[in-house]
């Protein structure tokens, strides 16, 4: 134990004090410091964008409409924009109210036939202008919708169910069935939606976040761990090494070491990017609407996060050891790390998009990642903050990612002690099992 | 008790790389491995000190098997290992530590060994910045910071300029007096032959030779002759059966069968009024046993 702690001390010394380290500190905290610091000033500006959003829209001449649609509606509506409606053939009559009152955000003019060039060009230029045409062709009436670009102007959908509605309406009292009976006929019962809970986008954030860094810190934590030991190997100290300590002494007091310094590292980020969240970022700020909060993050799901970061970094940083000790040259450390890139990069993806992709719900590809321990820091984490893991997968998941680290590392110290001592060609992966120290 | 290895085997593969070594050291002093490269000397002091697994075989200090956790010994591989960017003290201290040393007593016995090898002011260097001489004077430190009892030395001479191989001699020295058991493994002949009493030969991982190294040299008896003399005397020696091993300048070595035949040379010589300034019947040196064991073997 004296000695995994004496390794575990001067391994950490040492690599807090390597360059590499300080410059990767430095970029990351200005990373956050940075985007935090464009938040703050987009937010400020976000306010005065708005206010000119506002007098473009005043310029159109949209402001009467505004202010009608806002006296009807008895509430305030803020105006996105005008949406010209041309049907020269009257072949929907009415569509012109009946689209004004599916879009009460917009205001409906008339528009005139003759100028569709010039509203063309206006609507390419401008996103908060919309164009509906109405065309009678072969007996019945065809819409066209033309809009900046499918983001911008009215929505298609809203356009379609008003000006059909409109058309059926017409068809019925045309056939002799009155405004009543039409309108009856035409009813849509209202569905209503109501959430229950607050819809919080924070716990998706922090876990796209928390995911994004788990494999990056694993990644290049481990990559520290392999380096190190590969190092040590090729300037021939593991020779000076190994007669003083047992290498799995050696192996665990590094890993740990490592994992310490990533946790340290982790740790000081996670407490700047919160000493800027606090004094950058505004306090209304939003995100998509929003409003980003870190009441997902509690004390119990912290510690398990925790716990997955420690587990995660443990089983791949063990495996490193086993890469770095397998090369005699330091030029093939990448190449003797491909193996266990590839893992993580694979379970890393299958993680991230199954959490992303299936939140919520049970599906088989999710149970697998949530199960299989190179593939359960990629995703647990993210699902624990939106709340939607069982606690016997839970516990399911922690149990097979400690047996898998028991027996990995295990695994690991016998190849390690075997091929630490081992100069020459790289040792292949089936050679290293045949290996005896 | 001291050291006892018995019947050491080590196979990779089909390869068998050490065979069956045997060797006793009962008292403080030097014992030399020796063998050329690749002979297995390297993989034996692995396996005596349990770095290394044996297929066979067993080696022991006073009766326990050697371990890491069993016995204090230093060993400097002959591929130099320490730290190159870190800092002299830091590191013998990190090594003592490493031994089972506590900081304190691992600062102060690096800073006393930095003392006696005239490298104190080196203390906070990086080894980088060291040139190679001083680089192996702290890689013998490292070796001897937790004043093991049993010490393996691999090419402790090697890369040395004069003035340090001096003082690395005193040290050795010194380490003798202290009556620390050693195991030298080197390729220089002249080196063995000055401070060890008992050798072993290895080659292709087969002990060649082995035993006290004066009573070795005795058993060959005295095989060689060397003269220097102002005048050529080749002709004179031929005729009566001697050989040039070598000719080096202001004298000769010649082979001799007994001291008979160096007699007779002496007698030749002094007749005809030839004084020789130089005349020794010597034993065969270490270098020319190893040369005819190995070669034997080759």
């Amino acid at each position: 134990m004296k000695q995994i702690w004496t390794v575990f001390v001067f391994t950490l010394k040492d690599a807090a004090r390597k360059k590499a380290f300080k410059i990767s500190t430095f970029i990351l905290l200005l990373v956050i410091f940075a985007a935090c610091l464009i938040v703050n000033l987009t937010s400020s500006g976000g306010e005065s964008a708005e206010g000119a959003a506002g007098a473009t829209t005043a310029g159109t001449g949209a402001e009467t409409a505004s202010g009608a649609a806002e006296e009807e509606a008895g509430q305030d509506i803020t105006l996105e924009g005008v949406c010209y409606y041309i049907d020269e053939d009257a072949a929907i009559p009415g569509g012109m109210e009946a689209l004004q009152a599916a879009l009460p955000t917009y205001q409906v003019k008339q528009g005139d036939a003759a100028q569709l060039g010039a509203y063309r060009s206006e609507i390419a230029e401008n996103g908060e202008v919309s164009l509906v045409l109405v065309q009678q062709t072969q007996g019945s009436p065809a819409v066209t919708v033309v809009t900046k670009d499918v983001l911008s102007g009215v929505n298609n959908s809203d356009v379609s169910d008003a000006l059909n509605q409109q058309y059926i309406v017409n068809q019925l009292e045309a056939q002799g069935v009155t405004g009543d009976v039409a309108a009856t006929l035409n009813f849509e019962i209202p569905v209503a939606v109501e959430i229950a809970g607050e819809m919080d986008l924070s716990g998706y954030v922090l876990g796209i976040v928390i995911v994004m860094l788990m494999f990056f810190a694993i990644y290049y934590y481990g990559y520290g761990v392999s380096m190190s030991i590969a190092t040590e190997k090729t300037s021939r100290v593991m020779e000076t090494l190994v007669v003083s300590a047992k290498p799995s002494r050696i192996l665990i007091g590094k890993c740990l070491a490592m994992g310490a310094l990533g946790l340290l590292q982790m740790a000081g980020v996670m407490l700047f990017a919160a000493l800027c969240y606090h004094f950058l970022i505004p306090d209304n700020f939003t995100l998509m609407g929003m409003p980003l909060s870190l009441s997902s993050f509690t004390l119990t799901r912290a510690v398990i996060i925790l716990a997955y970061f420690i587990l995660g970094y443990a089983l791949y940083a063990v495996m490193n050891a086993v890469c770095g000790a397998s090369v005699s040259k330091i030029e093939d450390i990448n190449s003797a790390m491909m193996p266990v890139v590839l893992i993580a990069m694979i379970s890393f993806y299958l993680g991230y998009f199954t959490a992303i992709s299936g939140s919520g719900t049970d599906s088989l590809l999710q149970q697998i990642a949530i199960y299989v321990p190179f593939c359960s820091p990629f995703i647990v984490p993210f699902k624990i903050l939106n709340g939607d893991v069982a606690t016997m997968d839970l516990i399911l998941s922690l149990a097979a990612l400690v047996v898998a680290i028991v027996l990995i590392t295990a695994l690991s110290i016998r190849i390690y002690t075997a091929s630490v001592l081992h100069y020459g060609s790289r040792i292949k992966l089936k050679d290293m099992f045949k290996l005896r120290a | 008790m001291g050291l006892v290895v018995t019947n050491l085997v080590k196979r990779f593969g089909s390869k068998v790389a050490v065979d069956h070594l045997s060797l006793q050291m009962e008292e403080p002093g030097v014992f030399g491995l020796i063998g050329t490269n690749g002979a297995g000397k390297t993989t034996s002091i692995r396996m005596i000190l349990g770095i290394m697994s044996a297929d066979e075989g067993s080696s022991a200090w006073n009766g326990t098997p050697i371990s890491r956790d069993t016995l204090s010994f230093g060993y400097m591989p002959e591929e130099r290992g320490i730290y190159m960017k870190n800092k002299v003290l830091e590191q013998l201290v990190y090594f003592g530590m490493l031994r089972g040393m506590n900081r304190s007593d691992a600062r102060k016995s690096a800073l006393s060994y930095l003392e006696r090898l005239g490298m104190s002011e080196y203390k906070d260097t990086l080894v980088e910045k060291l040139s190679k001489g001083n680089q192996q004077k702290i890689q013998l430190i490292a070796t001897l910071v937790h004043n093991p009892e049993l010490i393996f030395l691999d090419e402790p001479f090697s890369g040395l300029d004069p003035v340090n191989t001096e003082v690395l001699r005193g040290l050795l020295g010194e380490l003798i007096e202290e009556k620390r058991y050693i195991v030298m493994s080197s390729h220089q002949m002249g080196t063995v032959e000055e401070y060890c009493k008992d050798i072993l030969i290895l080659h292709h991982g087969q002990t060649k030779l082995q035993g006290n190294l004066r009573k070795i040299k005795q058993g060959y008896g005295h095989t060689n002759l060397v003269v220097s003399c102002d005048v050529n005397i080749d002709e004179t020696a031929a005729g009566l059966g001697l050989t040039v091993i070598e000719k080096r300048a202001g004298e000769t070595e010649y082979r001799i069968q007994g001291d008979d035949m160096a007699n007779a040379l002496l007698s030749h010589m002094v007749s005809q009024g030839f004084y020789p300034t130089k005349f020794e019947i010597r034993e065969p040196s270490l270098s020319e046993i190893f040369i005819e064991k190995v070669g034997e073997a080759s």
